[in-house]
């Protein structure tokens, strides 16, 4: 599948410094190996180029609503509870219902934790636009800043 | 005159140092021992001469009051300024200033389950326009023209739980835990749904929003592992989804003051930044030991270990260094890092000697490289 970008979504990459190739390979990736999550009618997507993880939202057509990125890399799942919170998302590797989880967060040698989508068969993790545009671009931030 | 002018001038290079040491527990830095933080308020106004109620009627003089005087004990480098009622008054009711004591929600405002529904969640306008929010856009005013080295926005929900109790008091409240669920759920939610709105408020308008959370009316001595659960921890949960949602965050401040003997394993559910302290007072009537703080949260979360808050009024300066000694020994390798605090505020009448206690037993116990 070849991702498709309206005019919305390339502005949108434009501001966010992401390039339309970056974002159609984690399209063409994740439609390859099934490495995403999916409401049934839009998916997320996500690979680490470079520095930087790039997330694709996009429907079963390929049409690319959103793009976003974070530079910290995701780790392991940590265990919060034994009865999470089921999201929305199931992940298509695994058939599974994704949870609300924690996970590991790395970041200029620093690791701690954050919240994201966790499968908890395969423990991959993905996160939300507000996620990474907000909290955790804030939290880049903060690390850059307390590590100077 | 302004109240920056009954102050000298902020020492920039103890600043400097505190920042750097500051540092510490978020970005496992190493820097000369770890933190001490007693959880200060209207102690520091007491060490400059001023009142209780000075602290609390008077937020620029009681921040300043705070600034400097951690100066003086060697804490943090940054500011805040803070009391257990916020939002309250948004929701109609009101506030007594008290010689004594931080302003107290006196007289409920309902008293039957059914008018939880004539209660109107203030929206972002009546937030602008209330008393907490203006308060605080006043207070961080002040702080960013005379100590803006010192500034960090902060949104307290603070303890929604206790708060929701107020409004319908708090006999009422832990009453219809078990025989109106519906309305003590809905009550808190609306008080909760206020409080985002304030903290929505502070992340549009500083770029962020440090968020202040407890779970302290929800403890063991009045609710069961599964009411604190149900109660607190999935409110606080979300709290703190909503709060992200809108901007604010990354840094968390969970503080769990009161006794939670067994319902601390369900704080395992809540929501983690990489930028959260996690904070519990007691277990039983003991300090919460912070060698299970560690256990328990420590790959979660910074964790701050206590000094029980009665010890810090008892002049025994020795007990006090003995307890933080004990704490920070068990909590300073922790992998998401370690703050020394009080279980609770510091007393407002707490003895200068026993916060030195607590700075020496840092000295002694938690410098990098000792241990």
């Amino acid at each position: 599948m070849d991702a498709k970008f309206s005019a919305e979504a390339k502005d949108l990459m434009g501001k966010r410094g992401l390039k339309e190739a970056d974002v159609a390979d984690v399209v063409k990736t994740a439609e390859t190996s099934n490495r995403k999550i999916t409401t049934g009618k839009v998916n997320i997507a996500k690979k680490r180029i470079g520095e930087v993880t790039v997330y694709a939202k996009y429907d079963a057509d390929g049409n690319v609503c959103n793009a976003y990125s974070h530079r910290m890399v995701l780790g392991e799942p940590v265990k919060t509870t034994d009865t999470p919170e089921i999201t929305k998302w199931e992940c298509v590797h695994c058939k599974e219902k994704a949870i609300a989880g924690t996970v590991n967060m790395t970041y200029m040698g620093i690791t701690r934790s954050g919240p994201a989508i966790v499968c908890p068969k395969c423990g991959d993790s993905w996160v939300e636009e507000y996620l990474a545009t907000k909290t955790i671009a804030a939290a880049e931030g903060l690390f850059e800043k307390k590590k100077a | 005159m302004g109240y920056e002018e009954i102050f000298p001038p902020y020492d920039m290079e103890w600043h400097a140092h505190s920042t750097k040491r500051f540092a510490n527990p978020f970005v496992d830095n190493k820097y000369d021992r770890v933190d001490v933080d007693p959880v200060m308020l209207s102690h520091a106004a007491i060490a400059c001469g001023y009142t209780i109620r000075d602290f609390y009627e008077k937020p620029e003089l009681g921040i300043h009051c705070l600034a400097y005087i951690y100066q003086m004990y060697d804490l943090l480098p940054v500011s805040h300024w803070f009391y257990s009622t916020p939002w309250l008054k948004e929701l109609g009711m009101e506030l007594t200033q008290k010689d004594t004591l931080p302003p107290i929600a006196e007289t409920p405002i309902i008293s039957e389950p059914g008018q939880v529904d004539d209660l109107e969640v203030p929206d972002e306008k009546a937030i602008r326009n209330g008393y907490t929010y203006p308060q605080y856009q006043r207070l961080y005013s002040y702080v960013q023209k005379n100590l803006p080295q010192t500034f960090v926005p902060i949104s307290y929900g603070f303890d929604p739980v206790g708060e929701a109790s107020h409004i319908c008091g708090v006999e009422n409240f832990i009453m219809w835990t078990f025989t109106e669920e519906d309305a003590a759920k809905k009550l808190l939610k609306k008080f909760t749904d206020t409080a985002i709105e304030g903290a929505l408020c502070t992340a549009k308008d500083y770029g962020m929003a440090m968020l202040v959370l407890g779970s302290v009316l929800a403890n063991n001595d009045i609710f069961s592992d599964e009411a604190v659960r149900e109660y607190s921890v999935n409110n606080m949960r979300y709290y703190i989804d909503k709060c992200f949602r809108g901007g604010a965050g990354p840094q968390i401040f969970y503080h769990c003051c009161g006794n939670h003997e067994t319902d601390y394993k369900e704080f395992h559910n809540l929501i983690w930044s990489p930028f959260t302290v996690f904070h519990i007072g007691y277990k039983g009537r003991e300090v919460f030991p912070t060698e299970l703080l560690k256990k328990e949260f420590g790959n979660k979360a910074t964790i701050m270990g206590s000094v029980d808050t009665k010890l810090m009024i008892n002049p025994n300066p020795k007990a006090v260094y003995d307890q933080a000694a004990t704490s920070i020994k068990a909590g300073r390798d922790s992998p998401r890092g370690y703050i020394l605090g009080c279980a609770c505020e510091c007393p407002m009448y707490t003895l200068p000697g026993n916060i030195l206690a607590m700075t020496r037993a840092a000295k002694d116990h938690g410098t990098y490289g000792k241990f």
